[in-house]
């Protein structure tokens, strides 16, 4: 930072009004940089940082959202985590999409391993898999839900032709609500782990493709001791971010099931905005958010735990 | 093979939004999936002067052009400073520590003191209110990817133009942007598909129906499309057009830019 | 090159700013207009300016989220008519962004409008028990108002003895069946709550649908069919009483009530199965009702400008549809209430008199009548029309009104639950409903939780306001 003897001799410059090209340099050297970053920071500030630390406070508070907000401690968070069976239920709904997430990830590797040899033809594929991944929620979840109807959707045109269970309204049954939902959102963004998989892939230096084939490795055991290892950090660090955004879905929840049928489908993003908005307790939503924000938290110290353990990861 | 089966997972449900979206009710009872045998194309203005299009479309492209004029502005210069310029020591680490941190935030952490924030400075049903939070959402993910690039501009170019007496704004304008024009390509793409797609925000803070986006106005007034799933389907349609078009167009810069993003960053 | 697209990135944003500036300028603009031109207006019908009373003037704040046909609708018919009965009155009506904050900002201050409008009931009981508003009992027998007025609705904002608000907007639910269906297979529409199920026993065994109900794009529709039942399955008495804190709602009756309602769900008698209640849209719904897949539909008075697009030549079928109250117990008509808005005075006011005039000719039938058909097709004030008043409305929809003021003079009115329970029981109504239809929670343990929140609320000072019975 800035060093004593720097600051003495900026103010002794200053004063003495001696050499103005030094000043010049001086300052330039020392807050330019910092003005660069100013309106992004206060932007920040503003918008993010603000708030967030204004949530710490009202998560302490029994605050509704209008009017006075008065102090309670962890009364929140006692309530949260040891009172409130929706809680605990957002919570796991949250854990098992997680885990459906293997997933996107087993047909992310998949088809990032088939199109990593391809060339030319690999580009217009990944290209055509990709749109999906640029249309709005509200456009997908309005697509799947009418492609779900049991009487006209996909289900009901199987069921013609002989294939049936597949004509239900899997959206309205409390068993379903949660993986169909999860299958409507993997079907807009499993191409984004794909992609950066594919990319991780090319990234493999060709030799050690070359020297394994040498060896007469099969298709199988390629995959397992080059590719894998070779995206590694790439597909943990994928794995990471899938874990801190998974607990904060919250558009196709909110647009297609808005935590039903029966709470089979409520998630913690869901939570925090009924409580906030319609049961006007904004206190209690912050805390929740917290929650959420601290278990965000507790993945990456795990990951930046292993990472300086060395796990290369 | 495997292949082709993803790519009619991936395209299928659009083919037969296209399909449907030119389909009069009769046919949509008859044929909900298949090819239109009878093609009504006014499901489009139709759809167009019901979903109040030329509003929200017209909000819509105000808010991304806000957003990405804001992002590579404000995010640029950001990038610049981490980049090039003499921060000590340890600042860039802890503003890098420091962005991905603010990136991976749940919104709904802040969410609700934003928004009374916004209400005190009366910026709900307002557009620009909503442009300024996006500024701030996707600038982390844009600064990371710019400073990337910045990075590795070979500094003679700015040295030169210091000699030269020019000012580091100048040194910015200048020199820096014009050199770094294909990272500023990518995240202007990248975050006009963020802004123009994006669902939770512009509901919560976009409330009166002058300010709609399209994607708002979507949710909203599916109702308003009647049993008439053909209308609802032109006017999704109409919604993912421009998007996918421009992606096409720049699919390569798009990608390369989420890569360089994710991973890098 | 290079200058040029940093200008071009300054400009987007130069021009963003401008174009966002110009969008919420207008509304400001246009307020102000708005208000200039009524006072033009009000100067212009007076002829004689007299010059030695001076003019009371009334200040009247909306929301713009009326809009402009309800702007139309003030400007053009409402306060004109008015002025011309009332020369030495001045009316200003304005529409306020936010209006409940402007107002509750200005009134804090001392000022704000002379007739404070609040959207939703709680708005209001805060500013009746903050005491912000003017007491309205010596205006109540000045215009005899407990002669026009639903007697609920004189009781419904009394804070320690005295009046302060009244209720506008009132919205019911009654049972809507397909009537051409009905008369085709010898039906008749039920009164008695026995009589629905036996009937819907018919229905289903025909291979129709008794009900079309949905809520898969409004979840909270949940809470009309657990309303109609508490009240008038389990009884309206018992819930008032709940409401006050002074019964429980896990009495014997509601516990049977949400019986009932359940059995029903569970026998798929909803839309043929709870799967699809969760899925179908509006549109598939009335859709089913209008054609004939569905025999009933018990729904609010909103939806009757819906069911023209789905009933006759242009939907597609040769159906129509009536409507009977919702059945009770006794087969009494009973209606359940909804209220949109409320009115009061402000404490402040200058002219309190000439306020109460406005107030009388406002919820006057003819009036009423006039905004509900044409104007601006608003909900009506529980106050009694008459018939030559519904002369534009569709006559069943005037009938439903007809009968709300009998059953009111009666007392047979019931508690729509989202006017009556604060957010947090309204949410927990509409959220574990469901439950009990998935069969995770008893109907018991439902109402157990319901009483265990709503006294929270209750005794939190969060409940909303009931009228005295």
């Amino acid at each position: 930072m800035w060093k004593k003897g720097e600051i003495i001799l900026a103010f002794y410059i200053n004063s003495k009004k001696i050499r103005p090209e030094f000043k010049r340099m001086v300052l330039r050297k020392k807050i330019i940089p910092w003005l660069f970053l100013l309106p992004i920071l206060l932007l920040h500030l503003f918008v993010t940082i603000g708030p967030s630390i204004s949530s710490i406070y009202y998560s302490l508070t029994d605050w509704s959202g209008l009017g006075t907000a008065k102090f309670i401690g962890i009364g929140n968070f006692q309530q949260l985590w040891f009172n409130d069976k929706s809680f605990i239920s957002a919570f796991s709904h949250n854990s098992i999409w997680l885990f459906y997430c293997i997933i996107t990830f087993v047909m992310a590797l998949l088809v990032a391993s088939l199109l990593a040899p391809l060339k030319k033809g690999g580009i217009a594929i990944r290209t055509v898999l990709f749109i999906p991944f640029v249309l709005s929620s509200v456009v997908t979840a309005s697509i799947w839900r009418n492609l779900l109807n049991p009487d006209r959707g996909i289900g009901a045109q199987l069921a013609k032709i002989g294939i049936y269970g597949l004509d239900k309204a899997f959206l309205g049954i409390t068993k379903t609500s949660l993986f169909t939902v999860f299958f409507i959102d993997n079907w807009h963004w499993w191409v984004f782990i794909m992609v950066l998989l594919l990319t991780a892939m090319q990234n493999i230096p060709k030799e050690l493709y070359e020297a394994a084939r040498v060896d007469g490795v099969n298709r199988w055991q390629e995959f397992r001791y080059v590719t894998l290892p070779g995206i590694r950090p790439t597909l943990f660090f994928l794995i990471l971010m899938t874990g801190i955004w998974t607990f904060q879905t919250f558009d196709y929840i909110w647009i297609l099931t808005y935590g039903g049928p029966a709470g089979s489908s409520e998630v913690l993003g869901t939570l925090v905005l009924k409580n906030a908005f319609i049961r006007l307790e904004a206190g209690y939503a912050a805390a929740i958010g917290l929650t959420m924000s601290l278990f965000s938290g507790i993945l990456v110290s795990i990951f930046v735990y292993l990472k300086k353990k060395g796990l290369e990861i | 093979m495997i292949l082709s089966l993803f790519v009619i997972f991936a395209l299928g449900p659009i083919i037969v939004l296209i399909f449907n979206s030119v389909k009069g009710s009769a046919e949509l009872g008859r044929n909900p999936l298949g090819p239109p045998r009878e093609v009504i194309i006014e499901n489009y203005p139709d759809a167009w002067e019901t979903g109040n299009f030329s509003t929200t479309v017209r909000n819509s492209l105000i808010i991304v052009t806000g957003t990405v004029s804001g992002v590579l502005l404000f995010g640029g210069m950001a990038a610049y400073s981490l980049a090039k310029l003499k921060l000590p020591r340890i600042v860039p680490n802890i503003l890098i520590i420091y962005l991905l941190v603010i990136s991976s935030l749940p919104v709904q952490l802040f969410l609700v003191p934003l928004f009374v924030l916004w209400r005190t400075l009366h910026l709900i049903d307002n557009l620009l209110g909503v442009i300024i939070i996006y500024i701030a959402l996707y600038s982390p993910f844009s600064i990371f990817l710019m400073r990337a690039y910045i990075i590795q501009i070979p500094g003679d170019f700015e040295d030169a133009a210091r000699i030269e007496g020019a000012n580091e704004w100048q040194v910015f304008t200048k020199i820096v942007v014009p050199l770094s024009w294909p990272v500023f390509l990518s995240v202007g793409l990248i975050v006009s598909m963020f802004a123009w797609n994006e669902f939770l925000i512009a509901t919560v803070f976009l409330t009166k129906r002058e300010v709609f986006t399209v994607v708002t106005s979507y949710f909203a007034f599916s109702k308003r499309f009647g049993v008439d799933w053909g209308l609802t389907s032109a006017a999704a349609v109409m919604m993912i057009i421009p998007i996918i078009s421009v992606f096409l167009i720049f699919q390569r810069r798009f990608i390369q830019g989420l890569y360089q993003g994710g991973i890098k960053g | 090159m290079k200058k040029l697209l940093l200008w071009i990135v300054v400009l987007m944003l130069v021009a963003t700013f401008s174009l966002v500036g110009c969008k919420t300028a207008p509304e400001a603009v246009e307020a102000e207009e708005v208000a200039e031109e009524v006072e033009e207006e009000a100067a212009v019908v007076e002829e004689t300016p007299v010059v030695e009373e001076e003019k009371a003037k009334i200040v009247i704040w909306g929301d713009t989220v009326d809009g402009d046909t309800a702007l139309t609708g003030w400007e053009e018919d409402i306060i004109p008519q008015f002025l011309e009965q009332n020369k030495n009155i001045e009316i200003e009506y304005t529409q306020q962004p936010n209006v409940h904050e402007t107002t509750r900002t200005a009134l804090l201050g001392g000022a704000g409008p002379d007739i404070v409008i609040s959207y939703g009931p709680s708005f209001a009981s805060e500013l009746a028990k903050g005491g912000y508003l003017y007491p309205l009992d010596d205006f109540v027998k000045e215009y005899g108002w407990d002669n026009v007025f639903a007697p609920w609705s004189l009781t419904s904002y009394i804070v320690e003895g005295s009046l302060y608000a009244l209720p506008d907007e009132i919205e019911t639910l009654v049972l809507y069946y397909n009537k051409t269906l009905f008369d085709e297979k010898g039906w008749k529409p039920p009164t008695t709550i026995d009589e629905l199920l036996v009937l819907c026993k018919d229905i289903a065994e025909e291979g129709i649908i008794p009900f079309a109900h949905c809520n898969a794009e409004w979840r909270p529709a949940n809470e009309w069919f657990v309303g109609e039942f508490l009240n008038h399955a389990g009884g309206t008495q018992v819930v008032y009483e709940a409401l006050i804190g002074q019964g429980s709602w896990t009495d014997p009756s509601l516990v049977y009530s949400m019986e009932i309602l359940n059995e029903i769900v569970q026998k798929g008698w909803f839309t043929g199965g709870l799967d699809r209640y969760y899925t179908t849209t509006f549109d598939e719904q009335l859709a089913m009702f209008g054609d004939g897949k569905a025999a009933m539909n018990i729904e609010g008075t909103w939806s009757i400008c819906d069911y023209p697009n789905y009933f006759g030549e242009e939907a597609g079928n040769s159906n129509d549809w009536d409507w009977v109250p919702m059945p009770s117990v006794t087969g009494e008509a009973i209606f359940d209430v909804g209220i949109g808005s409320v009115w009061g005075i402000n404490k402040n006011t200058e002219y309190p008199e000439a306020t109460a005039k406005f107030i009388d000719y406002f919820y006057s039938s003819e009036v009423q009548g006039r905004l509900l058909s044409g104007v601006m097709g608003k909900a009506p004030a529980p106050v009694e029309l008459e018939e030559k008043d519904l002369k534009g409305v569709d006559p069943r929809y005037a009938e439903i009104l007809l009968s709300l003021s009998k059953a009111f003079e009666a007392n047979n009115y019931g508690y729509t639950t989202w006017t009556f329970l604060g957010p947090k029981s309204n949410l927990y109504l509409v959220e574990e409903i469901e439950k009990v239809w998935a069969g995770d929670i008893t109907v018991e343990q439902y109402l157990e939780g319901m009483q265990e929140i709503f006294s929270e609320e209750l005794e939190a000072g969060e409940g909303l306001p009931i009228p005295v019975r």
